[in-house]
Order: structure tokens, then C-alpha cells, then sequence
């Protein structure tokens, strides 16, 4: 069925609305990679026997990742009229217990997270009642679930839907408010408006460098030509990170209408999205999401009845770190090296196969609905002035709950930490933390009370980066991190430029020498004078930032370098 | 044309060309070792690199890929970059200590060796680009290319085997800087086995992309001069006459324009392949085809083409 009209929308969200609010049962699992590599897979296949020898009718959902990483796997149950229960850590030896619960209607205590009486979706208006009145005792028991920390403070403009709908099923991304924004900005808004509203919103680029995003769409809309693309970054290359893959995993949807959208501004009438090849689950659910969204007509020709026209291919890439650099990015999409082009000409002049393109992080896409859905006021509203807008965040490392959340721009980064992932693990303290990715470097704990803001980072010399955030306890060695990070540094430099490539391998051997107590203070001035050759030489910020880890070590950790050092000999 | 400052000397350049091309033409030089004329820029050496101040604000580039553009101030010594492009010049001499260009550099910029806590490698190659973008971008026959990545890069034939796509044409090795490229040319070859050699006749071997190649002898002279393969690709795509491929350059007859018969039509200036051929203005309405031998292959394609028989 091809809607041909916003209002055929309707019917679509109706039986979304039906799924997850159903009459009957909803058993959900959480089933993005965090669930999946701790046994949520099993739980989901123990779930599905026992309603059948329990003989209990209900509905077994694949979701994504709510973010709560550390309690995987999670199910969650949604009975008509009652509260949905989140439980966590369900192994498949509670499965028949959990079954059991239902059948006595009641709830299984020694694995129940929280309760929610309704579910509100951040940006598209839409709520989902659970309960209606006031829910009986066994449920008051549990923490409503926007009372508990772990939500209380979180702002979820983009990942609200993650894992409450299922990826699999476009019903229940629309009954959220999904492909609303679309339909707005096609019937009510020109191209020149919704890249207006994107301006006004303060938007950066949430990849790395924090380019304003109406700055590259403005350029792109103004560049000539017939053909123009939209490019999305979904290649992520940071070590130990997974934003992009729980994204495509949990919603789908949301980044194929933020790439509509955004070639409906620009005027572009084709999209290419540039996925991590070993993201298989992601790729898997992406792809069927295009695949449902061509079957309703919201993406090819005439989208929802308008003039527009619009195509969204999937395209594999190595997983390369250089791979998130736009230019090389393209390169590859072409189907050449992921190394990076000369810049100018820029992307939005000249980008994929010579057409103006815009190249935007998954995340800057995904940010997009809500904006057009709210405005760009509504938008620069929350976070800080020059931040404007919410973060996900990646919560890895030392830490005692590893967990994904979103919060608005300008928290501190000690309460993340403390409030989020409970501080260190195992009652240590923190040493050190990393924000976006390798290229940030490595800041004391004592820089803790930064808040997450493009300029504060930048001036502490890390940045925003993909948004992930490293926690080191006080066990880690900063030389092995440095050279860790110098080691990832020389495996994903593309080796174009002699600056990057050699000196990354100077790099790697110095740090190899010191650990092995042969390091002199003419090492550590060597260190100095690569650094600032390879940050002023390099053509793109992995060449540029390749020595900051240890230079960053050297700047707040000189005590772990210099004490390593031995007397020059002769 | 645009206008911009080079060290403070006001420079005019084509819109298109890059600040390194502009600052050659106004007798700038700029360092380095990846560019060519002949091929598009690359940017790996980051020996050209520059400060250019755009709008108040300053970056540092590579000149040989940043287009000029009008009001662009250009420093290409400064102090700043004079130390980066040193550390450089370093970084290449610890890779490549023994290759003449490097070591010339290393004088230039008055470094006898590199820091010595510095590793050092004995290679060759300096991974430029060259040959790669000569065989891809002038031969097209993408033989050759990197592989690997990172502090792994290298050049080579696809997968380390022969390269099946090589026509020996020789360009990468006529490009190439450092003289790692062993391309040899073999009067007589055989095959031998127990049984006895066989001969095969002259070869070229380019032992980098582990080929070899047939070479094709020439009917006059008899001196073996082109790889078959290579000949073959021209034929198949130039049109040139059969018997163009007999007869090796330097045998070649040039062909001679008789200024009594020529029409001035243009018809041979229009076929040549090479562009050897131009109308020279001899007053009034007359025009004479002028022949520039430099640029001359012989192929006598305007031979055929001339309806006067001018050109023989």
C-alpha cells in the first residue's frame, strides 16, 4: 500500500498504536548487540517455547537498546491496563518464572527494574498510556520509571522510541510520532524554510569536528547543479564505541526521515547511508526498514503525494577510522581509497562523484524530525548557547554500569559519570577519562567538572567528538594507553601522508622504547617536534591529532612518561 | 584570472591552478616530490605545505592541491613552516636514507640525519603516488596500486603477483623520483630447461610488478623498441595505421608539409593525435599547415587525411 497523503499516515499509526498497546500481551526483548552478546537471543527463544507450553497468549518482540547496557539482557511486559515492566539480567533458567508471573498476574520482584505508566515520545507529541488509574500494589512497589535516576535525568529528543518499538515494524516507529515531521515539511514548509529551522537550531555536526549544520546545507542548497546526494556517516570507527550500531538497531526509521528531510532542504533526490560492514544485526534492520518505507511510498517517487522524489541506498564500508572523515568517506562510497581528498572544494560544492553532497553524521540526522517537528528555537532552547541540543552518550571503560544514554549538551561530565555508570568500577577512583574517541586525548579526573560542550572540550584540548566517553581507573597505566592509542592511530592512518604515516610509526617505536626503559628526554622533545609537524602537515584531523594521546599524557600525566626516562648515554 | 600575494609579490595566475603552480610561474619554488604536471594533484609528500591567510583567517595547506583564489595571502617560508617542513624532511630520510632525491633535500635543508632517536628504515620507495597515478590516470591501464594501509602502505601489483594489466609502457618507472623501479630492457632471453634453451627474443622485465614483456623489433633498423602489449593498446585505441607499428621512433619518417599544394583546410590539424599540426596565418586569407616535429609520432595520419596529397 502506497500513502498518498499525509493523512494516510493515520491508518499506519492506528495499527502501531495497536501493537504496542495491544489488547493481549507484549513480551519485548532487547535485542540490539549489548542484549544479543550477553544471551538475549536465547532468552528471546526460551520466551517464545514457554508462552507455548504455558500455554500464555502474547507477542514476542524483537526492540532495540533502551541504554541500560549494563542489565542486559532485558525484557520488558506490556499487559493491557497494567503498567510495562522492565526487567534486567533475565537469563533463560527465569524465563518459565517470568511466564508464571504472567499467568498469576503478577510481577516477578527479584528481576523487576522499573514500571512505566505511559511512554512519551520526546519530539512527536505522541504519549502511550499504560495504566489507567492508579496501578495495584505489586506494580507501586517498582520506581515509575522517569522517577528513577537513570531516565530523571536524561533528555530524549532522538532516542526516545529505542527500545520501545521494533525496528522491524514501521506501525510502531509512525504511531510514535515517526514520518510526522516529513509530512509537515512537505506540505507546509519550502526546502529554503526547513534549512532556515535547522540554522536557527543551533545544530553542530555531532561526527567530530562540529560544523554547523545549516551552514553545510545552506551551501549545499545554493551549489549548482542537477544532481545532488546526501551522505550518511554511519561509519563508526572509535574503539569500543557502538552509538551508530544501537541507533540502526533500535530505530531505523528515524535516520531514513532525517535523510528524506534533509534532501528535501538541500535538493538532493538520493541518499547513500555508509555502514560499518561488521555491523550485521544493523544492516540486517536498516535495510528492511528501507524496505518497508519503499512499500509505503515515503521513500522513492512522490513521497506522500508531493513533487519530491527520494532514494535511500545502504552502502558497506571496511569500518575504517579515516573512513569518518567526509572526504574519505566519499572516496569510499565511490568505491576508491578511504583516504582523504584536498579540501576546498568542499562536499557541499563538490562531493560524491563530483556532485554538490551533503556528508552528515548519523546522529545529525537523526536530530533532524525533531526540529522541523519543534522548530529550531524550540531547539536552541536546550543544552548551552554554543551547544545547543542533546548527546548520545556512550558510557564505557572503568566504570561500574556501562550504559547509552541521552542527555542534553552542558551536563557535567562527573555527574554522567557518577549518575549514569555509578562511578568507577569496583570502588575504585577515576585516574582519567576520554571524551570523543582517540582523537580527544586522555584529561586528569580533575577536569571532571568539565561540562559536555563543543567549546569547553576544545579548549581542554579533547572534543565532542561521536560522543564517547572512556573511563580510566586509577589501575591504568597512562603510557599503555598512549601507545594503545598511538598503536590504533598507526593501524588506521590511510599512509597518504608522510606526516601521518611515518610519523605515526616514529611515534609508535619511541613509546615502545620508553616502555622498555630506553627513553631519554631527547625522545620526549622528538615527541614534541613530531606533534607539531604532523598537527600543521596533515591533510585531515587523524594525521592532525594522531599525537595527541601522548601528548595529552605528557601534559597531564608528565610524572608516568618522565619517570620512565633514562640519562642519555655518553 | 585571479590576483593573489606570494610572499608579499602581488601574482596573477589562471582560475583552476593551484598556489604551488602560480608560485613556480612567478619564481616561488616550493619543494616536492609528489607533483607532476602531468597528473592530478595528490598532496602525500606534504613537503609544499604554506600558510595561507583567506578572509583574515589562516590555514596551513598544501599548495600543490589549494586553488587560487582571489585575495589569498600565501607565506611559503615562514618560520613555522620552515620547522614542519624540516621535521619532514626528516621523516623521508629515516625512511629512504639512501635515495639521491631525499638525500639532496636533506642537504638543502641542512640536515645531515635524521634525529637520532629516530628509527630508521632502509626503503626505497616513498610512496608519492606517481607511478600509480601515471598507470591510472595518462596509460590507464591500472596495473598498479596501493595496497595496505597506514604505516603498512605500499605500492604494488595487485596482490604482490603479475600484473596481469601492465602493458610495460615503462611510465612508472620513467616518473619515479627514487629509481626503485627496475624496468630492464634484454637484448636476447631463452627459456631454458634440461632439454636445452629456447630462445625468446628480446624482453623487457619490469621486476617490481614481477612482468615481462615480448618486444617488438623494429622492420628498418631491427632494434627491439615497444612491449607488443603496449603497441597493442595503442592501436586499439589511437587508430593509427598498421605500419605505424613497424617501424620503431627513430626510423620513423616525419612527414613534410608542401606549402605549394596546401589548401589550409585544417583537415590534418584536426586529425592529429598529437597535436603537431597548426594553420599559420601567411597573410591576408591564406593559411598554411605548419608542422611542429617535437610533438610528432609519425604516424602519418594526416597523410591520409590531406585531399591535396600536401602532406607526404
Amino acid at each position: 500500500m502506497k500513502l498518498k497523503r499525509a493523512d494516510d499516515l493515520t491508518t499506519v499509526r492506528k495499527e502501531g498504536m495497536r501493537l504496542l498497546a495491544p489488547a493481549g500481551t507484549r513480551i519485548t526483548v532487547g535485542m540490539a548487540t549489548c542484549g544479543l552478546a550477553k544471551g538475549a537471543g536465547k532468552v528471546y527463544e526460551a520466551l517464545k517455547y514457554e508462552i507455548k507450553k504455558q500455554r500464555v497468549r502474547a507477542d514476542v518482540v524483537v526492540v532495540g537498546c533502551n541504554g541500560l547496557c549494563y542489565a542486559e539482557p532485558i525484557v520488558e511486559v506490556i499487559r493491557s491496563g497494567r503498567p510495562r515492566v522492565t526487567y534486567g539480567n533475565v537469563g533463560i533458567a527465569n524465563v518459565g518464572d517470568l511466564i508464571a508471573s504472567l499467568r498469576s498476574g503478577g510481577v516477578l520482584h527479584d528481576l523487576a527494574l522499573m514500571r512505566h505508566d505511559r511512554h512519551t515520545a520526546a519530539a512527536g507529541n505522541e504519549s502511550l498510556a499504560y495504566a489507567g488509574g492508579k496501578p495495584s500494589k505489586a506494580y507501586t512497589a517498582l520506581k515509575e520509571y522517569r522517577r528513577t535516576d537513570f531516565y530523571k535525568h536524561q533528555l530524549k529528543l532522538l532516542s526516545s522510541n529505542a527500545g520501545t518499538i521494533s525496528p522491524e515494524r514501521i506501525e510502531e516507529y509512525c504511531a510514535l510520532g515517526g514520518y510526522r515531521a516529513l509530512a509537515a515539511a512537505l506540505a507546509a514548509m519550502a526546502p529554503a524554510e526547513v534549512v532556515k529551522e535547522v540554522s536557527l537550531s543551533k545544530l553542530r555536526g555531532r561526527g567530530g569536528a562540529g560544523f554547523p549544520t545549516g551552514l553545510k546545507w545552506q551551501a549545499c542548497r545554493q551549489a549548482g547543479g542537477d544532481a545532488k546526494y546526501i551522505v550518511c556517516n554511519g561509519s563508526e570507527g572509535d574503539p569500543e564505541i557502538g552509538m551508530h550500531r544501537s541507533f540502526l538497531e533500535s530505530d531505523p526509521h528515524l535516520i531514513i526521515e532525517g535523510m528524506i528531510i534533509a534532501g528535501y532542504a538541500v535538493g538532493a533526490s538520493q541518499g547513500f547511508i555508509y555502514v560499518n560492514d561488521r555491523y550485521s544485526v544493523a544492516l540486517e534492520r536498516l535495510e528492511r526498514a528501507i524496505g518497508q518505507a519503499e512499500g509505503l511510498g515515503l521513500l522513492g517517487r512522490h513521497i506522500l503525494g508531493s513533487d519530491f522524489s527520494f532514494t535511500v541506498k545502504v552502502k558497506r564500508g571496511g569500518g575504517a577510522y579515516v573512513c569518518g572523515e567526509e572526504t574519505a568517506l566519499l572516496n569510499a562510497l565511490e568505491g576508491s581509497f578511504g583516504e582523504p581528498r584536498p579540501r576546498p572544494p568542499y562536499p557541499a560544492e563538490k562531493g560524491l562523484f563530483g556532485k554538490p553532497t551533503v556528508v552528515n553524521n548519523l546522529e545529525t540526522l537523526a536530530t533532524v524530525p525533531a526540529i522541523v517537528l519543534k522548530g529550531g528555537k524550540w531547539f536552541a532552547g536546550i543544552g548551552t548557547p554554543a551547544s545547543t541540543g542533546t548527546k548520545i552518550i556512550a558510557l564505557t571503560g572503568n566504570v561500574a554500569r556501562r550504559c547509552w544514554v541521552e542527555v542534553p549538551l552542558g551536563m557535567g561530565i562527573k555527574d554522567i559519570i557518577d549518575i549514569f555508570g555509578k562511578g568507577a568500577a569496583q570502588g575504585k577512583k577515576i585516574k582519567a577519562f576520554q571524551a570523543g574517541g582517540p582523537s580527544g586525548g586522555v584529561l586528569p579526573a580533575k577536569l571532571l567538572r568539565m561540562k559536555l560542550d563543543y567549546n569547553q572540550l576544545s579548549r581542554a584540548g579533547s572534543l565532542l567528538g561521536s560522543g564517547g566517553l572512556l573511563v580510566m581507573d586509577e589501575d591504568t597505566d597512562m603510557l599503555d594507553m598512549a601507545r594503545f592509542f598511538t598503536d590504533f592511530f598507526a593501524d588506521e592512518s590511510c599512509g597518504k601522508c608522510s606526516t601521518c604515516r611515518e610519523g605515526c610509526k616514529r611515534l609508535q617505536e619511541i613509546l615502545a622504547g620508553i616502555g622498555e626503559g630506553q627513553g631519554t628526554q631527547e625522545h620526549i622533545t622528538l615527541i614534541k617536534r613530531l606533534d607539531a609537524a604532523m598537527a600543521v602537515a596533515s591533510a585531515c584531523a587523524l594525521g592532525k591529532t594522531a599525537a595527541v594521546p601522548i601528548m595529552s599524557v605528557l601534559r597531564h600525566f608528565p610524572g608516568e612518561i618522565e619517570g620512565r626516562l633514562v640519562r642519555k648515554k655518553g | 584570472m585571479v590576483s593573489l600575494k606570494i610572499n608579499g609579490k602581488k601574482v596573477k595566475a589562471g582560475e583552476g591552478t593551484t598556489i604551488l603552480t602560480a608560485a613556480r610561474a612567478s619564481g616561488i619554488e616550493i619543494p616536492t616530490l609528489c607533483s607532476n604536471d602531468a597528473l592530478a594533484a595528490y598532496g602525500a609528500c606534504r613537503l609544499c605545505i604554506v600558510e595561507i591567510v583567506k578572509n583574515g583567517r589562516m590555514v596551513i595547506d598544501t599548495s600543490c592541491t589549494y586553488p587560487v583564489e582571489e585575495g589569498l595571502e600565501v607565506k611559503t617560508n615562514t618560520p613555522r613552516i620552515l620547522e614542519a617542513r624540516k621535521m619532514i624532511v626528516e621523516l623521508h630520510l629515516a625512511r629512504t636514507p639512501n635515495v639521491k632525491v631525499i638525500r639532496e633535500l636533506a642537504d638543502e635543508y641542512g640536515i645531515a640525519e635524521s634525529a637520532r632517536e629516530m628509527g630508521k628504515d632502509n626503503e626505497y620507495c616513498i610512496l608519492c603516488g606517481l607511478c600509480v597515478r601515471a598507470c591510472n590516470e595518462v596509460v590507464k591501464a591500472g596495473a598498479i596500486n596501493f595496497a595496505g594501509s597506514g604505516i603498512a602502505k605500499v605500492v604494488d601489483s595487485p596482490f604482490g603477483k603479475t600484473a596481469e594489466d601492465c602493458i610495460g609502457c615503462g611510465s612508472c618507472a620513467f616518473v619515479c623520483p627514487t629509481g626503485i623501479i627496475k624496468k630492464n630492457d634484454l637484448a636476447s632471453t631463452a627459456l631454458c630447461t634440461p632439454e636445452g634453451c629456447d630462445p625468446t627474443g628480446p624482453q623487457r622485465e619490469i621486476l617490481n610488478w614481477k612482468v615481462e614483456h615480448k618486444l617488438k623489433g623494429c622492420k628498418k633498423c631491427g632494434n627491439p623498441y615497444a612491449p607488443e602489449v603496449h603497441l597493442e593498446k595503442v592501436k586499439r585505441e589511437q587508430h593509427l595505421p598498421n605500419e605505424f607499428f613497424d617501424i620503431c621512433p627513430s626510423c620513423r619518417q616525419y612527414p613534410v608539409v608542401d606549402a605549394e599544394k596546401c589548401l589550409g583546410c585544417g583537415g590534418c590539424m584536426e586529425n592529429c593525435p598529437c597535436g603537431a599540426l597548426e594553420l599559420e596565418d601567411k597573410g591576408g586569407y591564406d593559411k598554411k599547415a605548419q608542422l611542429y616535429p617535437q610533438n610528432c609520432t609519425a604516424c602519418h595520419s594526416c597523410e591520409l587525411v590531406c585531399p591535396m596529397q600536401a602532406i607526404s
